[in-house]
């Protein structure tokens, strides 16, 4: 087989294998409903009332009287993004915040911050400053009866697969209690990955990793429902900003590479074809001349 | 006319040359690297948690810019050694280098941009590393459009050698900006990415499975045989036209 023709047959091949590829994957994609907007995407949670407008994604689940929103507010710093969403939220002005810390994600640097707003209202949120507009994701649950903190940790090393020191970092900072005094009760495989899970008297955590990093989700006060609530706030994090169903530009990128490659693959045949031709006619001159 | 004779004859065995055995086992073996590295990175390395398909681009976006980076260097290499010896083979080389390079570094700025429309919400920013890529493509362009204008042979090959030298700038700015320069949305695969970094992920090992093949095929073996082919395809090129000078000027 000639070189060139070896390379024309690869890239056909090629061709036809990865559109049936992406084909079907484009089907199997589509299932997972995304709310789109011109500055966001978000995933959008399967049972939670969806409450979203045009440019707020916006689920609550009544039953854990929790709420999850996703928003862009126009500020000069992500803290006071956070703040105004947080106001706007719960219609009183945001208090100091009980927890903050700076995480650096793969998208930027997030600011995390939890919010004692009252006696029933807690609030964790994130806050990206993203050009002129702060991008805030909040959680905000009213119950008297419970205290839900969902938090994301820098891992001090990568060195570990298991979240159990940011769970004991954050159970310490936010709910003043030692690893020691919660028991591990497993681990639990969630739509959003695999959680290490801790049981106490009157409190739970969950903790997993991805990446660098460490979701810690803490409930102290009436657990029973940590799991959901963690659940829906990685879902809403990790699929976060993301185009859903993005394999179109898959394939656009595929078609790209080929026709460039292609057209340089094909530029030298065509020369080669167009000076095997020029050197005929001048073998043609020559024996004519002679 | 003896010398016209010799001239010819030596034209012609260049253009009768058979292709080397080395550069065809070199076709078979990339042509079939690559499509074996597209189907490690688009069949059979796992979808990415938080970017979805379209993350699969990164096998050939990052690795055909590391293409274009050995294209373009042995352009440097060309156009040094061209200059000390005066050979035409190396002004070959540097010729070649610049049209495969080209190629290779316009699948990596478009591949960005197609990756970047679904990930950070925009075709095109005007990021440091962005804008010192296409600057990158333009200033090689360039080199071939003045080249095509350039009458003289000498000073054609003495001055493109110098220009495709000077050019390499373009290329290490390109590698090196994010790293020098922080206010850049373009993540960092090694090391830590800057802080206004958009749209990195974790390189697993599932990431380096296909990554490791497709940037060795690309840094190597796509690059080589292709200038092979372009330097071999000069020469002819060449002979033919010294041939033509010969026949039709009597």
């Amino acid at each position: 087989m000639k070189p060139f023709s070896a390379i024309s047959c690869t890239v056909l091949l090629l061709v036809s294998i990865t559109g049936g590829i992406l084909k079907a994957e484009d089907g199997e994609g589509a299932s997972t409903p995304y709310f789109q907007s011109y500055a966001f995407n978000v995933p959008i949670l399967a049972g939670w009332d969806d409450q979203s407008t045009d440019d707020i994604a916006q689920f609550q689940l009544a039953e854990a009287r929790a709420t999850i929103r996703t928003a862009t507010v126009a500020a000069s710093d992500a803290v006071a993004g956070a703040e105004a969403e947080l106001a706007a939220i719960t219609g009183a002005a945001a208090p100091q915040p009980s927890y903050r810390d700076k995480v650096n994600l793969a998208d930027g640097t997030w600011h995390v911050l939890v919010y004692d707003v009252d006696d029933e209202t807690t609030a964790s949120l994130m806050a990206r400053q993203a050009g002129a507009r702060v991008v805030v994701i909040s959680f905000v649950e009213r119950d008297p009866a419970a205290r839900t903190t969902l938090l994301t940790l820098a891992q001090a090393d990568d060195s570990h697969d298991d979240a159990s020191p940011e769970i004991a970092l954050a159970a310490e900072a936010i709910g003043g209690l030692a690893l020691s005094e919660l028991a591990e009760a497993g681990r639990e495989t969630l739509a959003s990955g695999e959680w290490v899970v801790y049981t106490g008297e009157g409190a739970a955590a969950m903790g997993m990793v991805f990446g660098n990093d460490s979701y810690v989700a803490l409930q102290v006060g009436a657990p029973g429902d940590l799991a959901v609530l963690a659940d829906a706030w990685n879902r809403t994090l990790l699929g976060f900003f993301i185009t859903p169903d993005n394999s179109r530009y898959l394939a656009l990128g595929l078609a790209v590479v080929i026709v460039i490659l292609g057209t340089l693959v094909g530029s030298l045949y065509w020369r080669e074809r167009n000076r095997r031709k020029d050197l005929a006619l001048l073998e043609q001159l020559a024996q004519e001349g002679d | 006319m003896g010398d016209n004779r010799k001239s010819a004859a030596e034209d012609l065995r260049i253009d009768s040359s058979p292709q080397p055995r080395l550069l065809r086992i070199l076709t078979i073996i990339t042509a079939l690297g690559f499509a074996g590295t597209l189907a490690l990175g688009f069949a059979v390395v796992g979808t990415d948690i938080q970017q979805g398909e379209i993350q699969r681009i990164f096998y050939i976006h990052m690795p055909s810019f590391f293409g274009a980076f050995t294209a373009f260097g042995l352009t440097v290499v060309g156009g040094v050694i061209y200059l000390a010896r005066k050979r035409e083979t190396w002004d070959r080389i540097a010729l070649a280098g610049v049209e495969v390079g080209l190629a290779f570094s316009l699948i990596n700025l478009l591949t960005g941009s197609i990756w970047a429309r679904p990930i950070w919400n925009t075709w095109w920013t005007w990021d440091p590393r962005l804008t010192s890529a296409a600057i990158m493509c333009l200033t090689y362009a360039a080199y071939l459009m003045l080249r095509a204008g350039i009458d003289d042979k000498g000073k054609r090959r003495a001055f493109m050698s110098v220009y495709g030298i000077l050019a390499f700038v373009t290329v290490l700015i390109t590698l090196f900006i994010i790293r020098i320069v922080p206010e850049t949305i373009h993540p960092v695969i090694v090391g830590a990415s800057p802080q206004n970094a958009q749209g990195s992920f974790e390189a697993t090992s599932g990431v380096a499975t296909a990554l490791l093949p497709s940037l060795l095929l690309w840094l190597t073996l796509m690059p080589i045989t292709l200038i092979w082919h372009r330097v071999r395809l000069e020469a002819r090129i060449e002979a033919l036209n010294r041939l033509k000078l010969q026949v039709l000027g009597g």
